[in-house]
């Protein structure tokens, strides 16, 4: 009990800091797992147990959020991002690793763990920024889930559970079966599963045995217990019972996963200087290689302009819990020495750490200078007294053909380039760039526009772009009430969706209203008697001492 | 890593405890005994598996988190709430049936030590089993609910304190009088030490570390187990049980606010490791040895599923409780608890009782169980009888609230989940219209100042639904920007039959709800561009 408590203490304390200094969790726990090693009261049975089951557990997690919810324009993006990521990394990680003497078996170990990207890190940073339903952010994640398909099965051909060419087909054939189990179990068994709802106790036990069961058969099948707990989770992940099962897996994952990593931490032994530099050039090497490529390949594939892909570049420049399994297997397996797997590690905790950092608005921006092609328009640039629409979207096509017959010079800006073609062939004056870039602004002259229409997205940016066109009338685009007092303070005019999609709903109750929703006799009565003298409202009081009398006390 | 223990027996007890759970369910049988069945298949059966030490590393932690949980149910609001009544006709059937349990135990020919522990084992009745059946019957908030739940709080609170006691004697071995009365003196000076830690962490420390962790979920969880298990350290160190550290932990948090979302976070990992208790528990237990004491199992038996609630029901009505309340009372509390196999299995390890004892205690566990969950099931039937052949008027006058729990809801209400802009709003609306409406939001200060109802918990969970009222709502309506959330609610709205009206943020999100069967959909950037144009043509840039 008391290896366990240490471990907690030592996560604890590993979150404690992460949340002071902004920094993801993981590699504050790898460090307090190493300074936790350095006591000697974590016992290698304890450490044993906790690694293990901290796999299964991570990677079962992992497994169950794999959903193929993206359109078929985003699968391709992703295909295309994901696979050349993984092949350029590994390659040039094998590569390196190679010229600086490390063995063959050595670099591809080094090569396979530079190549995944951190799934916790870069989920969560998105959903903490609430970006993650953004274009970009869809393609980060799906780019992630695929990595985490591919290293792991890749997995057991580099550990080799067998060896040699025939072991290599032997582990193909068995990663085969497996997967052939898992995607059974997900169209025949899990639908069924849904049934559970409600019974909470039921629905966790079915999938840790569901879990256990697949990892004991990947015991079985020679494979290494990281494919058999993806899958077991990747078999579960099927809408309803992947939503249903989150919040009871969430806990025990949370926890398996605080423990594994101290764990983990406690097997890093102390760095060296060569091996501290060793990890900095891989990590600059990480760094360096994934953001040009994400942002090249983006725009060849045209799917997003400079910023997305910039953002969607550093997202996914790390390394990943996925690279500390693969060198802990390696290790465990004898095939990489404790001092690769520590260099493995730094590089993680490098990496993980400048993440947030890298992602953030500054550096973004000025990042966002060196790329050539920030506002890519074809048209001269307006007069003056036109309309500038910031980012219409498919939706905002009608509203500029609206403008457009009403006699307006309009100029659209948007960085969808499907957006953009449409335009074109329709002869609309557009400019392809991100709508908060000042540069992209200049060129649609908005400063002498008649009035601007703006759909951006982001809160911050419609900040900016207020304080850019001052003197012109700002149409904003908002949600929520804090933001349009915001826009309202700086002088523009906020348009609150929100408003518009309650009063949808309003109409929709008036027009049909469904037969089980209740409505109180006494307003009904206030209701008619409005309605038969106008002048007079309902009151409000009784109405409302009668529903006060039903608030539930706090706290039950 | 392929050949572990740990993997291996895991495998085992998980899928035998699944197995065993959904064959419960299907009978109507609470899980525990499912787990104990599977246990008892698993290793005296076939001995297919042999507790070893990771496993049995896994049932501490269990237990440790059992009691942490119920510490962390113990909120002031809760002990205030439930009043003198439960507190008095608690300690008065912990009492008589003390008395009782030792008198019997001692007729049948126990030691005295035996028959001391026999009475702790029938005294308890089970925390988790009754809650657990009271929530899947919709009962917690029905006032037999509640004053069951208040007497196996006292329950609860006596059983730390046997713990203690336990662990005082425990430590001292089997010495003389005065070595346990030294033991004693040591274990309650510990646990003043302990309480008194706990209060001044719960005072001072806990409540400015918890609200600067509250933002990022999973902080708060891991620091509240690591607290769990820096007083389960401490109370090592003074020599105390494990399982009293984790309660007094448990307590001092169960005082800060929010803790319903941390007793939710912690729920599923008691579920786990309490399953894996369970089981190897059954993988223990000697069926062999109990049967030689057959006889006194039956008796023993029998006491606690007829006696205690006979107790029960004769204690209540002395303070004012209605005669059927207190016959479904007593009816909940009449088994015994995964306390006394607790008991037994420190005392066990204590050098106090023997391993046939253990097996009996643990036999009779899942006899009074399993039986007494069969009753509770025909129990509301059982009690509208009983009630009607005037049968209960011997117990007392009769509840003068009827057979309606007292705050059955009309229904037909709305449901509002998500209380940003656009839910504060349809809120507004709909109570002016005069419906009945129910705001809904994780976040508390989110549902100030709003006219309605409100209701701060996770729409994910069936629980709160069920709680929210959603079988007899009117219309389900999700604000939310969460797809996943969304998605979710329109299911469950559309398995319960209400009409459901669901946010679509993004236009690529229509199809998959359309196919769920939403009523309405707000597509919130339609509405946007469709307002947007309103403002141009106000503008006079448009006609």
């Amino acid at each position: 009990m008391a290896g366990v408590a240490l471990l907690l203490f030592g996560a604890a304390g590993a979150h404690i800091l992460a949340r002071a200094i902004a920094v993801p969790p993981i590699p504050l726990l790898l460090l307090a797992g190493v300074a936790l090693s350095g006591t000697g009261l974590l016992e290698p049975v304890l450490l044993e147990d906790s690694l293990i089951l901290g796999v299964a557990f991570l990677l079962f997690a992992t497994g169950t959020e794999l959903e193929a919810g993206q359109t078929a324009a985003l699968r391709r993006a992703t295909l295309r991002v994901g696979m050349l990521q993984i092949v350029v990394l590994a390659l040039l990680g094998s590569a390196v690793a190679g010229l600086l003497g490390f063995g063959a078996v050595e670099s591809a170990y080094i090569g396979l763990a530079l190549t995944a990207s951190s799934t916790l890190v870069g989920i969560r940073l998105l959903r903490s920024r609430k970006q993650i339903f953004e274009p970009f952010g869809r393609l980060v994640v799906g780019v992630l889930l695929l990595q985490d398909v591919f290293v792991i099965l890749l997995v057991p051909l580099v550990t080799g559970g067998r060896g040699g060419q025939a072991g290599i087909a032997g582990d193909v054939a068995a990663i085969a079966v497996l997967l052939a189990l898992a995607w059974s179990f997900r169209r025949w068994i899990t639908p069924r599963l849904a049934r559970l709802d409600g019974d909470m106790e039921g629905m966790l036990l079915v999938s840790l045995a569901t879990l256990f069961g697949f990892v004991t058969l990947a015991g079985g099948l020679r494979l290494p217990v990281v494919a058999g707990a993806f899958l077991a989770g990747f078999a579960l992940a099927r809408f309803p019972f992947r939503s249903m099962l989150r919040s009871r897996l969430a806990p025990v994952a949370d926890f398996f996963a605080a423990i594994f990593f101290t764990a983990l931490g406690a097997l890093v032994s102390i760095p060296t200087a060569p091996e501290l530099g060793l990890a900095m050039l891989f990590s600059a090497l990480v760094i360096g290689a994934t953001t040009p490529l994400v942002v090249w390949i983006s725009e060849r594939v045209g799917f997003f302009s400079a910023r997305p892909a910039l953002e969607a570049g550093l997202l996914l420049s790390q390394t990943s819990e996925l690279s500390l399994i693969i060198g802990l297997l390696g290790m465990l397996a004898g095939d990489i020495s404790q001092s690769v797997f520590t260099v493995i590690a730094l590089v993680t905790v490098l990496t993980m750490t400048l993440t947030p950092f890298l992602t953030s608005d500054r550096v973004v921006w000025w990042l966002m200078r060196l790329h050539p092609l920030r506002a890519e328009s074809r048209s001269p640039p307006p007069a003056g007294g036109h309309i500038v629409m910031l980012g219409s979207g498919t939706t905002g096509m009608p509203l500029v053909e609206t403008l457009l017959a009403a006699g307006n010079d309009v100029v659209v800006v948007d960085d969808d380039p499907a957006v953009i073609a449409r335009l074109r062939e329709a002869d609309v004056p557009c400019i392809r760039g991100d709508a908060s870039d000042v540069e992209v602004l200049h060129a649609a002259n908005a400063q002498s526009a008649r009035l601007i229409a703006s759909t951006i997205r982001r809160p911050a940016d419609n900040l900016r772009l207020l304080e850019y066109a001052r003197g012109v009338p700002v149409l904003v685009r908002v949600f929520e009430e804090e933001d349009a007092d915001r826009i309202r303070e700086l002088g523009g005019m906020p348009v609150l969706y929100s408003e518009a999609a309650a009063e949808s709903l309003m109409r929709w109750l008036h027009r049909a209203p469904p037969r089980s929703l209740r409505r109180s006799p006494q307003s009904a009565k206030n209701e008619a008697s409005a309605k038969r003298n106008p002048g007079s409202t309902s009151s409000p009081s009784s109405t409302a001492s009668s529903l006060s009398t039903r608030r539930l006390p706090p706290g039950s | 890593m392929t050949e572990s223990p740990i993997l291996r027996d895991l495998t085992w007890v998980v899928t035998a405890a699944a197995a065993g759970l959904l064959l419960a369910r299907a009978v109507r049988l609470p899980p525990m005994v499912a787990y104990m069945v599977a246990g008892l298949v698993l290793g005296p059966l076939t001995g297919l598996v042999a507790v070893g030490e990771s496993v049995e590393r896994i049932s501490e932690v269990g237990i440790a988190l059992l009691l942490f949980l119920v510490g962390l149910e113990l909120s002031l609001d809760r002990i205030r709430d439930i009043g003198r009544v439960a507190v008095l006709a608690g300690a008065g059937q912990i009492l008589v049936t003390a008395a009782g349990g030792f008198g019997l135990a001692t007729l049948l020919g126990f030691t005295p030590v035996a028959a001391g522990f026999i009475a702790l084992a029938v005294t308890f009745s089970s925390t988790v089993v009754v809650v657990k059946l009271l929530e899947h019957r919709g009962e917690l908030t029905s006032l037999h609910g509640r004053m069951a739940v208040g007497i196996l709080l006292v329950q609860d609170v006596v059983v730390a304190l046997a713990l203690t006691v336990l662990a005082g004697i425990g430590g001292s071995g089997p010495a003389g009088a005065v070595a346990v009365t030294a033991g004693l003196g040591r274990a309650f000076a510990g646990t003043v030490l302990l309480a008194v830690v706990a209060f001044l962490a719960a005072r001072w420390a806990l409540p400015r570390l918890f609200a600067w962790l509250a933002r990022s979920q999973e902080a708060v969880f891991v620091w509240s187990l690591s607290w769990c298990f820096l007083l389960v350290l401490l109370a090592h160190a003074l020599h105390l049980s494990v399982e009293l550290g984790a309660f007094a932990a448990g307590v001092a948090l169960a005082q800060l606010p929010h803790n319903e979302d941390l007793v939710r976070r912690v729920q599923p990992l008691v579920d786990f490791f309490l399953a894996v208790f369970f089981v190897s528990l059954g993988i223990r237990l000697d069926p062999g040895a109990a049967a030689g004491s057959l006889g006194a199992a039956v008796a023993l038996s029998l006491f606690v599923l007829a006696g205690k609630p006979l107790v029960v029901m004769l204690l209540l009505p002395r303070f004012g409780v209605g005669g059927r309340t207190a016959f479904m009372t007593g009816l909940y509390l009449g088994q015994t608890s995964e306390f006394s196999f607790i008991l037994a299995s420190l005392g066990l390890a204590a050098g106090l009782i023997d391993h046939a004892l253990l097996s009996l205690i643990g036999v009779m566990g899942l006899a009074t169980i399993g039986v007494s969950a069969s009753l509770i099931g025909a129990a509301g039937r059982v009690g509208d009888a009983a009630a009607a052949a005037g049968l209960l008027q011997p117990l007392g006058p009769p509840d003068p609230a009827g057979p309606l729990p007292p705050d059955a809801e009309p229904g037909g209400h709305a449901i509002v989940v998500g209380m940003n802009t656009l839910g504060r709003r349809l809120a507004g609306e709909l109570v002016d219209r005069g419906h009945d409406v129910l705001a809904l939001d994780v976040d508390p200060a989110k549902l100030r100042g709003l006219p309605c109802r409100t209701m701060a918990a996770d729409a994910e969970q069936p629980a709160v639904l069920a709680q929210a009222g959603l079988a007899r709502a009117g219309l389900l309506i999700s604000t939310l920007q969460i797809e996943d959330t969304n998605r979710l609610l329109a299911y469950r709205a559309r398995a319960a039959g209400v009409p459901a009206c669901i946010h679509a943020f993004d236009a690529s999100l229509v199809r998959e709800l359309e196919e769920l069967g939403v009523a309405h959909l707000m597509v919130s950037k339609h509405e946007g561009i469709r307002q947007l144009a309103t403002e141009l043509r106000r503008l006079g840039v448009i006609d």
